[in-house]
């Protein structure tokens, strides 16, 4: 059932290609909005210098130190950008998931009204619904503790190092199996709530629950694959982007090419994800094939009945 | 170097071999015949571990040697654990972010306080009682008189009227120039609990270090007896060391020194007797979870305790050590000393590691720390060097810190690079790579100008200008008097400052007079602007340009382009009296082939001395057909310009072109470009766009860096 859903999954997305574009290029979009300012004052620091092809090279550290002693103001500039940019990215994120959700439930593939319009549709539901997890969220991320009891349970307030170092990276392991139930939860009752045209978000949120700790082995087991998938591809990228290092343009715009490459296949994987999440929740509550979504906002809120 | 040590190490290993396997010894263990050092302040010590409490009951005689020209009438002593004695100690009170301790439980204060203190005159029992234990000793010598009533509390350096780290005694009657005296003292201490500034006790592991009291150091006229701050190390006088530590049976004991008897006793503790000669500090320590592993580079014996969750890390620790003795004695002379031992502090006990005492340094390492992570290596190799810059040439580290931080430094710049060759001599895991010196410019860098390095430790303005100008700081300005100097003769002058200084008490002005002679030149210019000042060194290519010569214009002018040129820079100088005081402008041009009739570039480079500190400094200038011109600049005006009209343009100009000037706190502005260079701007803009879009759409991934946290 699992391979299914990602073949199905992986199918709707390629059915989708422009959503995929759509969900790269706000995310280039943000981030170049973080990265102009430290690109400019990197320009004026060593523009003009010949650190300015060293860079091209292997990180020089010293060069770090120095641009932060010299550019103090760089910083205060990212104080802010810090905070609204990745609340704002994660905010169209949000809404563009909407029309994600909405697309694959209708099962056609990309259509512009129909994504814009689920985008539309759902965004202050998913806002709502997110508030309403937050309690949720709060006891799943509470799983990390569980290591940190049984620690001291075992091995008393004196443990020696290597109980504290394994126990670290149990901790760690906890923790992002913490953040991938909790991501499970939010994406099942979106789900929900696209396919039943839910209102009441604590429904959804609940039905999230039961969906993933109803079938915590199939539901857990795609999402940590993908989440896997992409760990280990980024795993392979990263060896790879630090070789490129050359003073040399050809370098340059390869390594380039291959970053945004990268954040492509990511944005697959996400969009998958979803389509696959979709397909499974389906599955699992025994429904037939993708429901029509109308692309009337009015009409959205009964969709499924 | 193996003639001068292979005497006392072959005596030394004689006597040993005859000694008893247990009990008390009555054979003076010869180490050094003649003794190495004045041998002012020798100290036979008793000292009982009450584990429960941590507490230290200890009895001891001080043979105290006035080898000044002054009668003395006092005598002062360091209480150092009283530093840790309450929140109003000069320690405490200069305590604002305790980085090497936790904070200590409320029933982990430590103190220490003199119970008795007796004097006697009765010298010649000296040389029967040198090797007794005090408690035996005490019956025997005569006309002990109690000045207990007269110990009164200084403190010397700053006002802290709670402060009982010194405390000064006035003696029944003056010590006249070459007189001894005997003191006896009985005192109870107790270690701060966890460890605190490198000493105290965690569980059943203790380290004492500073936990008897001690006898400052006369000199200059008069005593120097510092309250022990919480930015200092520590200053004393050389002697012979017997201390009978009565530990625990199970505990595995390692202190200053040589073991020379362990005696059982009857009630489940064990004494631990240990000799150490010509040495200024004595520290020990105990703990029955010690791993032990032994080895040996060239003529020392070395023995590393490790924790046993670190047990893995023992072979690493141990080549570390074999290294740093292999270094210092090829490159700075001989280590005189038979044996060292390394101490790994327990798990929670951290603040008694990364220190050093004589022939025993304390470590640091943690488990899983990857190889690619030198941390370990560079705190052995770093402690190690310590017993040459803290303990053969035994500095006041109250009064000029860098001297022993500062040179060891500079040590571990020059070591470190040629130990762990490659990129990452500090650190190459997780994707980072750092050097040595780039670690410790880092440092600098945070801070270089808030202070003169030549200070009191307890006269900084802050804690991290007390460490850039006790560490980075110094270890950078004499690696740039090395690049300078060149290595050969700035390694012979490292040596002949060993040499010339061990076993006493070298001052900064010592230091630069080894460093003047060996050279040859006379380097105080340097010495005042790096030690004494606050001066910044910055040197900068402020600006480049190529444009092409055009013919002349107006009245009386030469025909001759390049001559008509020339003339013109000339005349502007000439006519600018006011800037001529202040400029040294050079003017290189190339008469073009007169067989090329190619078009001539007029090009310029200007270089200003941004900071205060004069250096002299290379200038190169790259042109577009490949050639490359070094200029030398003394550094001294505010700027310098170069001009040269040749059939070429230029395409860069970098002062300080080999990097041999890490002093220089802007490398970036070091040189300068015609065009502007895109390219790395855009692959550092690329590498973050990346990072940056990966973590807007992943930033759960930030919980990754709590990882560390949670590990180590």
């Amino acid at each position: 059932m699992i391979l299914s859903s990602i073949k199905t999954g992986l199918a709707q997305v390629w059915k989708s290609k422009r959503m995929v574009l759509i969900f790269f290029l706000a995310n280039l979009s943000f981030a170049l909005v973080l990265m102009l300012p430290f690109r400019a004052a990197v320009s004026n620091f060593a523009g003009e210098t010949l650190m300015g092809t060293k860079l091209a090279g292997h990180l020089p550290i010293d060069f770090i130190f120095e641009l932060m002693k010299n550019n103090k103001s760089l910083f205060s500039i990212y104080g802010t950008l810090f905070m609204l940019v990745p609340a704002s990215y994660w905010l169209l994120s949000l809404f563009l998931s909407g029309g994600a959700f909405a697309t694959f439930a209708r099962g056609d593939g990309y259509s512009s009204p129909a994504f814009w319009a689920g985008a539309a549709t759902y965004f202050g539901r998913f806002n709502r619904l997110f508030l309403w997890s937050l309690p949720v969220f709060a006891v799943l991320l509470c799983l990390q503790f569980l290591e940190t009891g049984f620690q001291r349970l075992i091995f008393g307030s004196d443990p020696y190092e290597y109980v504290k170092y394994w126990g670290g990276w149990v901790k760690y392991g906890l923790r992002v199996i913490s953040f991938v139930l909790c991501a499970m939860v939010y994406d099942y009752a979106r789900i929900h709530v696209v396919t039943t045209g839910e209102t009441r978000m604590r429904v959804s949120l609940w039905h999230g629950i039961r969906t993933v700790f109803g079938n915590l082995g199939r539901t857990f087991a795609l999402a940590f694959g993908l989440f896997l998938c992409g760990a280990l591809v980024l795993a392979i990228y990263n060896p790879i982007a630090d070789s490129l290092a050359a003073p040399n343009a050809f370098v340059v715009l390869t390594l380039f090419v291959l970053q945004q490459a990268y954040m492509l296949f990511r944005m697959l994987l996400r969009l998958t994800l979803y389509s696959s999440q979709l397909f499974l929740s389906n599955k699992l509550a025994g429904a037939p094939a993708p429901l029509e979504i109308s692309t009337d906002p009015q009409g959205l809120e009964g969709a499924a009945a | 170097m193996e003639s001068k040590t292979c005497t006392p190490r072959l005596l030394l290993t004689l006597v040993f071999l005859l000694l008893p396997i247990s009990g008390r010894s009555q054979e003076a263990p010869v180490l050094f015949q003649p003794a190495l050092s004045p041998r002012i302040a020798s100290y036979n010590i008793e000292v009982t571990l009450e584990s429960a409490q941590k507490k230290l009951h200890g009895r001891e005689l001080l043979f105290w040697h006035n080898q000044t020209s002054a009668t003395i009438s006092e005598l002062q002593f360091h209480l150092y654990l009283n530093g840790f004695r309450n929140t109003r100690s000069t320690y405490m009170l200069g305590t604002s972010n305790p980085v090497r301790s936790r904070r200590i439980k409320e029933d982990g204060w430590g103190y220490i306080e003199v119970d008795a203190i007796s004097v006697s005159y009765d010298t010649e029992m000296i040389p029967s009682l040198a090797l007794s234990r005090p408690s035996e000793a005490a019956t025997m010598i005569a006309d002990l008189t109690d000045i207990t009533p007269e110990i009164e509390f200084i403190q010397p350096d700053i006002e802290s009227p709670d402060d009982k780290s010194v405390f000064s005694v006035p003696l029944p009657r003056p010590l006249p120039p070459g007189g001894k005296v005997i003191v006896a003292v009985d005192f109870t201490a107790k270690l701060p609990e966890p460890p605190y500034a490198r000493t105290g006790a965690k569980a059943e592991y203790v380290f004492a270090g500073q936990w008897f009291p001690k006898i400052g150091v006369h000199t200059d006229g008069q005593w120097n007896c510092h309250q022990f701050h919480s930015r200092t190390n520590f200053f004393a006088d050389f002697g012979v060391y017997n201390v009978w530590i009565t530990v625990p049976e199970d505990n595995v004991v390692g202190a200053t020194g040589l073991e020379v008897a362990v005696t059982t006793n009857d009630d489940g503790t064990a004494t631990h007797y240990y000799h150490a000669e010509d040495v200024h500090d004595f520290a020990w320590t105990a703990s029955p979870e010690f791993v032990e592993v032994t080895g040996k580079s060239q003529d020392v014996d070395i023995r590393v305790l490790m924790q046993p969750d670190h047990a893995d890390q023992s072979q690493r620790q141990l080549e570390a050590a074999k290294l740093a003795v292999r270094y210092f004695q090829d490159w700075y002379g001989d280590y005189p000393f038979p044996n060292l031992t390394v101490v790994d502090p327990r798990r929670g006990a951290a603040a008694s590691g990364g220190m050093e005492y004589p022939t025993l340094i304390t470590v640091g390492t943690g488990y899983g720390i990857p190889a690619g992570m030198k941390l370990p290596e560079m705190v052995t190799i770093h402690e190690f060097g310590h017993n040459y810059w803290y303990h053969l040439l035994a500095s006041n580290e109250f009064e000029e810190s860098w001297l022993d931080e500062g040179i060891n430094t500079y040590t571990d710049i020059q070591i470190m690079p040629d130990a762990y060759p490659g990129r990452g001599n500090f650190l190459n895991a997780m994707g980072l790579v750092l050097d040595i010196g780039t670690y410790h410019r880092a440092q600098y860098m945070g801070l270089p100008d808030a202070d003169p390095v030549n200070r009191t430790s307890w006269g900084f303005y802050s804690g991290q200008s007390y460490t850039v100008n006790s560490y980075p700081k110094p270890g950078l300005i004499l690696t740039t008097l090395q690049n300078y100097l060149g290595w050969d003769k700035m390694l012979e002058a490292m040596r002949t400052y060993v040499e010339r200084w061990r076993f006493r008490h070298p001052k900064a002005r010592d230091f630069f007079d080894v460093l003047n002679e060996v050279s040859g030149e006379n380097l105080d210019w340097f010495f005042q602007q790096a030690f004494e000042t606050n001066s910044i060194l910055d040197y900068s290519v402020t600006r480049v340009f190529s444009r092409e010569v055009k013919p002349p214009k107006g009245f009386d002018h030469t025909l001759s382009t390049v001559d008509s040129d020339t003339a013109l820079t000339r005349t502007d100088k000439e006519n600018d009296s006011s800037l001529a005081a202040a400029t040294d402008e050079t003017d290189t041009t190339a008469r073009p082939d007169s067989s090329s009739p190619g078009q001539l570039y007029e090009s310029g480079v200007n270089i200003r001395r941004l900071g205060d500190f004069k250096f002299p400094v290379e200038i190169e200038v790259i042109f577009e057909n490949g050639e490359t011109v070094r200029e030398s600049w003394d550094g001294q005006e505010l700027w310098k310009k170069l001009r040269y009209t040749k059939p070429t343009r230029l395409v860069s100009a970098t002062v300080d072109p080999d990097g041999k000037i890490p002093l220089d706190v802007n490398l970036t502005n070091n040189s300068k470009t015609l065009e502007k260079q895109t390219l790395g701007v855009n692959k550092i803009s690329s590498r973050t766009l990346f990072w940056l879009q990966f973590l807007l759409e992943a930033p759960e991934t930030m919980h990754s860096f709590m990882l560390l946290n949670d590990i180590f």
